[in-house]
């Protein structure tokens, strides 16, 4: 118990540079979180182009990107680029890596829901007239986008687990922090405990907010 | 260091990179599957535990969890070896993702055939390992190769505790070599051929043991 | 001794009584039909007798055994009492073959041999032999009820209970079942029927009960229950059911 007070008092020694951590975990996992949203609906479309090339190109980066880990294409880019004269700051680098990675999966849970989709409504869009953009834009996107809303959340919330990878690469987020906090203090169970209650909180909070946006968004289309 | 000692460090890397991945996907199945047909009985004693679970694991970064089981357990007295690390980590993990897959899968099951094997006179346990269980796994397939695919891309993690998994050579190679992009260009290309040929043993497990009626969610 | 005897059997969900009170004997070789309006009580019953839903009072006696007692050997009981369901409910996870030698090997503990050769028996009785490999996603409605009922003989069950045996199926279907059950009767299969389709009634038994708000409101033989009844009710009944077909 006394050992557990006298980390805690370490922990307090050490709040600011871990709260800053904390700041670069959620800046992180928010950039990303956005990108890849906006990156997985850009591919998305591009997966229903009447192009078969355009087609076969994207479903080969969508299976490229699931099928292979983001830590290697993180270390490709921090340790690798640098041979060629292109230095990036691991920030940069993060970012970079986990939309590329992030938009392959929200696409393919995009292009699921739109498998689900009732066809006739669309092709009823195309009769009315509209564009192939339009209809994209008016009726495809926001269904597939509401359907997708369980899968999306889910998404958001492994990109803030996720983001400790970034401490591999030097970015000094949370995990980086607490991983110097045990370091210092030799407690090394303590800090990775309460790194995992931190993220664990974090992660609740998410969850509870995915379940009201769920509750308003689905509400009208069941 | 010629072209064939790279090929052949890799080569001993995809090995461990093989075995971390093979028994993790095998830990989050005994555990998975353990969780599931336990929350599947309705063990009233148990339920606040197995959710507690399946919440606290999905809810923790694999990489915070492997640190504390390998580089905190041993303040505690328990020194654990990498490989069981990487088990009791990701591993873990896997199990709380595949328990509810399995969850989900075992709803799947039509409550009308359980009915009709309760009015033949067979046994819950009968019923479960005949009847639900069988026709859960084919329901998980799907959920199941996600998970799996999930565990191989979280391998390379295996480095940071010491294994000599791809990565790890890779890290060993681009310092020797100097040309990382390079190496790790290749090892991207090398996780994606265990994934193909992850994805071509699954599908013919499922296509040996298909049966008409099944549908792919 | 009658085969079976229910008597004053209730069953109420929350409060609210589904069956209240029901007397029915069911005799060795006999055929039975239990008619009435949808929500009367009619596959509750059924699901009471062999305890697939608990009775909240009330006895059922099989064989001279009260099977409601605590201490009834639940499993025993159902075991000697083969139950074809409205939709069929077959395990689609086996073929037809398979679905009926599941309960031969897992409770007759036959041999895998023994049960191969029972089971291809009762799919020739059937008429389905040259559908034994086929899964039940391969096989129509007609087929399906087919390798229901053979999965059901196969137990050797004392009786068979029906649970809307043509509800599922298409008018033609429905003709083929009356030439099926009355097969079965031949055979000396004792049977207990549950349905709202007149034709099946009037076609496989000579005994209609008349079930009303969980109650038994008549028995007779059909077509004294089917045509001219003295209660307004059981005629208002008939008349929309004739109608309706």
């Amino acid at each position: 118990m006394t050992s557990w007070i006298a980390f805690l008092q370490e922990v307090l020694l050490y709040g600011p540079q871990i709260l800053q951590g904390l700041g670069n975990t959620l800046l992180l996992a928010v950039i990303i979180t956005f990108n890849g949203l906006v990156g997985g609906i850009l591919v998305f479309y591009l997966t229903l182009s009447p192009r078969s090339v355009v087609r076969r190109l994207t479903d080969g980066y969508i299976s490229f990107f699931i099928g292979t880990p983001l830590i290697v294409l993180l270390f490709l880019m921090y340790y690798g680029l640098p041979q060629w004269g292109l230095p990036l700051s691991p920030l940069t680098v993060a970012v970079l890596g986990f939309t590329l990675n992030v938009a392959a999966y929200n696409a393919r849970y995009l292009r699921t829901a739109y498998n689900g989709l009732d066809q006739q409504e669309l092709e009823a869009a195309r009769a009315q007239g509209f564009s192939g953009l339009e209809v994209f834009r008016y009726i495809t996107l926001p269904q597939t986008l509401r359907l997708s809303v369980p899968a999306l959340t889910n998404q958001a919330i492994l990109n803030l687990k996720d983001s400790s990878v970034a401490f591999l690469i030097q970015y000094t987020e949370f995990f980086a922090e607490v991983q110097e906090l045990a370091t210092r203090t030799f407690q090394y169970f303590k800090a990775y405990l309460l790194a995992g209650l931190v993220y664990l909180l974090l992660v609740s909070i998410i969850v509870l907010a995915a379940r009201r946006l769920e509750k308003a968004i689905l509400r009208p289309m069941h | 260091m010629n072209f064939w000692q790279i090929l052949a460090q890799l080569a001993t890397g995809a090995g461990y990179t093989i075995l971390v991945t093979v028994a993790c996907i095998a830990t989050g199945l005994v555990t998975g599957l353990l969780v599931a047909l336990l929350t599947r009985l309705r063990l009233r004693a148990l339920d606040r535990l197995l959710a507690t679970y399946t919440y606290v694991f999905r809810g923790v970064p694999v990489l915070v969890l492997l640190f504390l089981v390998y580089f905190g357990l041993p303040g505690l007295g328990l020194n654990v070896p990498p490989l069981v690390a990487m088990m009791l980590s990701l591993g873990l993990i896997a199990g709380a993702y595949l328990a509810e897959v399995f969850r989900g899968a075992f709803a799947s099951v039509d409550p009308d055939e359980i009915m009709a094997a309760e009015a033949m006179g067979m046994s819950r346990r009968q019923i479960l390992l005949a009847i639900e269980l069988p026709q859960m796994l084919r329901f998980a397939v799907p959920g199941m190769l996600n998970e799996f695919t999930t565990v191989l891309k979280y391998s390379p993690f295996a480095y940071t505790v010491g294994l000599p998994e791809i990565m790890k050579q890779a890290m060993a190679l681009a310092a020797t070599t100097l040309r990382g992009l390079e190496i790790y260009l290749a090892i991207g290309v090398l996780y994606f051929g265990i994934y193909k040929l992850m994805l071509f043993l699954v599908r013919a497990i499922e296509r040996r043991y298909a049966v008409p009626g099944f549908i792919r969610l | 001794m009658a085969l079976l005897e229910v008597r004053k059997l209730v069953k109420a969900f929350d409060g609210k009584a589904v069956l209240d009170g029901v007397d029915l004997d069911l005799e060795e070789g006999q055929v039975k039909v239990i008619m009435g309006p949808s929500g009367c009580g009619k596959s509750t019953l059924l699901r009471c007798i062999n305890r697939l839903t608990e009775p909240t009072s009330g006895q059922v006696i099989f064989r001279g055994e009260d099977v409601t007692r605590p201490d009834t050997d639940v499993r025993a009981l159902r075991q000697r009492i083969g139950f074809v369901f409205q939709n069929f409910a077959l395990y689609r996870h086996l073929s037809a073959l398979d679905n009926i030698k599941l309960g031969l090997r897992k409770l007759r503990a036959m041999s895998e041999q023994e049960a191969t050769s029972r089971a291809e028996h009762e799919l020739r009785r059937m008429m389905m032999q040259d559908h034994g490999a086929k899964y039940p996603a391969q096989l129509s409605g007609g087929q399906k009820q087919r390798v229901a009922i053979a999965r059901a003989l196969a137990m050797d069950p004392a009786v068979l209970f029906f649970d809307e045996p043509t509800s599922a199926l298409d008018p033609h279907m429905s003709r083929e079942v009356v030439a099926l059950i009355n097969q079965l009767y031949l055979d000396n299969v004792t049977m207990l029927c549950v349905t709202h389709d007149v034709f099946l009634a009037r076609h496989i038994s000579d005994r209609v009960l008349f079930l009303d708000h969980g109650c038994v409101r008549a028995e007779g033989d059909a077509d004294h229950l089917l045509e001219d009844h003295e209660d307004p009710h059981i005629r208002a009944f008939f008349g929309r059911e004739t109608q309706g077909q």
